[in-house]
């Protein structure tokens, strides 16, 4: 469905994107990861048609996002991590003018403010929203014209846990429908729970492209923390003999005061991809 | 171009200032002094003679390229150039045989009788404007001093030098006092001439009241207004509002939908031109309704308004910010009286022809007072020319940068 081959995306002589390759398939919700200036924001810049590459190309649906702009245009719907809405308008007026533009019958924007949970401030201006609700209404805006790309940057900074739930079904619920979606975001136990795939970059460069579980399996470090009677605090690799033979001695001897096997999630595993790993 | 694009993005722009009112409350204050100019005092057009320093410009016609007029086009003082035009009568504008002179300016007219091929009498008509003969003063002062140094030098260089003594003091303050020094300076001469003839031509003096006004001080102020309304809308809102959406992101917004940019703009461009030319249009019509059936009103709006639209859309394609764009339109509107007010006082010719601010106030101010000349279509066409320019640039302008 949308294919990059050696995206480079250079801002004078440094490069945000550098070579990236990467292929997203149809009907799937795929993480884009990475730390700040990664890379992630240019490369959705790139999709959104706001940013030329560089080098290499980007086709999605088939259609090459410079050449065939006016093809894709209509196909996606984008979520930007800074809300833009027309803060003197109420919320129902944003949307019936996007959805003018987009053609929808006007019936369409109450439907999806229903769909966002937000039909209850629908006729306040949006000046008066707050962060949540800004967000919410963003992705309302997106999914007007039910569009089978969604790009989404951050879709849930700053939402409750109640609006980041009713987010995440939204989405999986578009992709049950066949959309795409391609999200960044910095909420890894989000990725884990919705993304089908994660791609993370790091300086711009691709470093590791699997389903969640399968990246945490394979970069999972087993490890031991313990501290001692008087208050030292050790760390134990179990996958090292040596390491293995102290751990056993130090509980044999009695001088441990607690020991707790370090559970490994998706958070540990983006840091260590990233080079960023800490004790 | 698509039509429902189109008039979403049309109402977009009206809603938005529905919505804020800042700018339909500064519209209805122009209209609400629109009004108040209309309703006080009608007829005393003429009233601000003294305010604007009456007469901005003085023809001097003559009949006839004589020694006395070559002095005269030699000694037009610094402060004076652009005020006074020389012409022959032949070459000024005339309807049905009389000289036609636009309103807030007058003229000294110079006939020459001739006999044996040298002058006789000199004829000075001085059309003042009516109501106020004391309007042409400083052109008088000057015209009268000249006049008679140029018969003085005439007839030293006849008789030779220090003959005829210093001019005695001379005061124009009027006409018995004019022709006194005259008739003494005719003595003079002769005496000093002796038994060589030495003819010194007669001078009648004649003051005639031009009909009109003197400077339509009510159209002048309604000329701001129009002018005020253009420049309101097209290089002050047009601007700061699609800066403010640039800078909020909901430009990109708009230019991530199907409308494509050219729908974007032309909405722009058809929006706030038409919201200038309307509220102009308003205000000139309450000041005086006659205006409205006039074609030359209506060209000069559409000129005004379209450099207008092309230098608040320059602004609007280099500014980034709202702030930048406001503050843009105030330093393109300072820089420009700027650049006017230095060439006209210090007799800068040409670049003020370079400013749609020189001809538009000129062609708008032409059309309310009803005194419509052929140099105001000059003017037209400099401003016409001028917009095309400025659209042009905009359009250059916007296809190298963009919106972002």
């Amino acid at each position: 469905m949308i294919r990059l081959a050696g995206l480079r995306v250079l801002y004078g002589s440094f490069a945000a994107v550098d070579g990236l390759d990467l292929q997203i398939h149809s009907g799937e919700l795929f993480g884009l990861l990475g730390p700040n200036g990664a890379g992630k924001s240019t490369t959705i810049r790139v999709l959104i048609g706001q940013r030329r590459p560089s080098a290499g190309t980007v086709t999605i649906a088939g259609y090459d996002v410079v050449r065939d702009w006016a093809e894709i245009k209509p196909r996606f719907g984008y979520v930007p991590d800074r809300e833009n809405h027309f803060e003197e308008f109420t919320g129902r007026k944003n949307l019936e003018f996007f959805g003018q533009l987009y053609g929808v019958p006007r019936r369409r924007a109450q439907d999806v403010l229903e769909l966002v949970e937000l039909e209850e401030a629908a006729d306040l201006p949006v000046r008066g929203y707050s962060l949540g609700m800004r967000k919410k209404l963003l992705l309302a805006r997106a999914l007007l014209h039910e569009p089978p790309i969604l790009y989404l940057d951050e879709p849930t900074a700053n939402l409750d846990i109640h609006s980041a739930e009713v987010v995440h079904r939204i989405l999986r619920e578009r992709v049950k429908c066949g959309a795409t979606i391609i999200m960044t975001t910095h909420d890894m136990d989000e990725v884990e729970k919705i993304c089908d795939r994660v791609g993370i970059v790091c300086r711009g460069k691709l470093v590791a492209l699997d389903s969640p579980l399968a990246l945490k399996q394979e970069h999972t470090e087993r490890k031991v923390d313990a501290i001692r009677m008087d208050g030292e605090r050790l760390v134990f690799d179990l996958d090292r003999e040596p390491e293995r033979r102290q751990l056993a001695s130090l509980i044999e001897s009695g001088a441990a005061a607690s020991v707790r096997t370090r559970e490994f999630d998706f958070h540990a595993t983006f840091l260590k991809l990233t080079g960023q790993t800490f004790d | 171009m698509r039509l429902y694009i189109l008039k979403a993005l049309v109402h977009k722009e009206f809603a938005r200032h529905l919505a804020n009112r800042g700018g339909i409350a500064l519209a209805l204050l122009l209209v609400a002094a629109a009004v108040l100019l209309s309703v006080f005092a009608p007829e005393e057009a003429a009233a601000g003679t003294g305010m604007v320093g009456g007469v901005h410009h003085c023809f001097v016609d003559f009949d006839r390229a004589s020694p006395l007029v070559k002095h005269l086009r030699e000694n037009v003082p610094r402060e004076l150039k652009e005020q006074i035009q020389f012409r022959e009568i032949g070459n000024a504008d005339a309807l049905n045989g009389l000289i036609e002179y636009p309103v807030g300016t007058g003229a000294i007219k110079l006939r020459q009788v001739l006999e044996a091929g040298k002058p006789a009498t000199i004829h000075v008509y001085i059309w003042h404007p009516k109501d106020d003969p004391t309007a042409l003063a400083p052109y008088e002062a000057w015209f009268w001093r000249e006049s008679r140094r140029a018969m003085h030098s005439a007839a030293e260089k006849k008789l030779g030098p220090g003959k005829l003594g210093p001019e005695p003091t001379f005061d124009p303050g009027t006409d018995w006092t004019i022709l006194e020094a005259h008739d003494d300076f005719t003595r003079r001469v002769q005496a000093a001439a002796g038994t060589e003839a030495f003819p010194i031509p007669k001078l009648e003096i004649n003051r005639k009241g031009l009909g009109g006004k003197v400077l339509d001080f009510r159209a002048a102020i309604a000329t701001g207004m129009v002018v005020f309304a253009l420049y309101f809308a097209c290089v002050y809102l047009l601007p700061t509002l699609n800066c403010e959406e640039r800078e909020r992101g909901v430009l990109l917004a708009q230019a991530l939908s199907p409308a494509s940019p050219l729908e974007i703009l032309a909405a722009k461009f058809l929006f706030y031109p038409l919201l200038g030319m309307g509220l102009a249009a308003a205000l000139a019509g309450i000041y005086r309704p006659a205006v409205l059936s006039s074609l030359f009103f209506w060209l000069s709006l559409a000129a005004v308004a379209g450099g207008f639209l092309g230098i608040g859309m320059t602004v609007a394609t280099l500014a980034k910010t709202q702030r930048a764009a406001f503050l843009g339109a105030m330093c393109y509107l300072l820089s420009v009286s700027m650049v006017l007010l230095i060439c006209s006082t210090n007799g800068i010719p040409f670049i003020p022809y370079l400013a749609l601010e020189y001809h538009g106030p000129r062609i708008l101010h032409a059309a309310l007072s009803d005194g419509v000349q052929s140099s105001h279509w000059l003017h037209l066409i400099g401003a016409i020319g001028l917009a095309t320019a400025w659209l042009f640039s905009a359009a250059w302008l916007f296809r190298r940068r963009g919106w972002q």
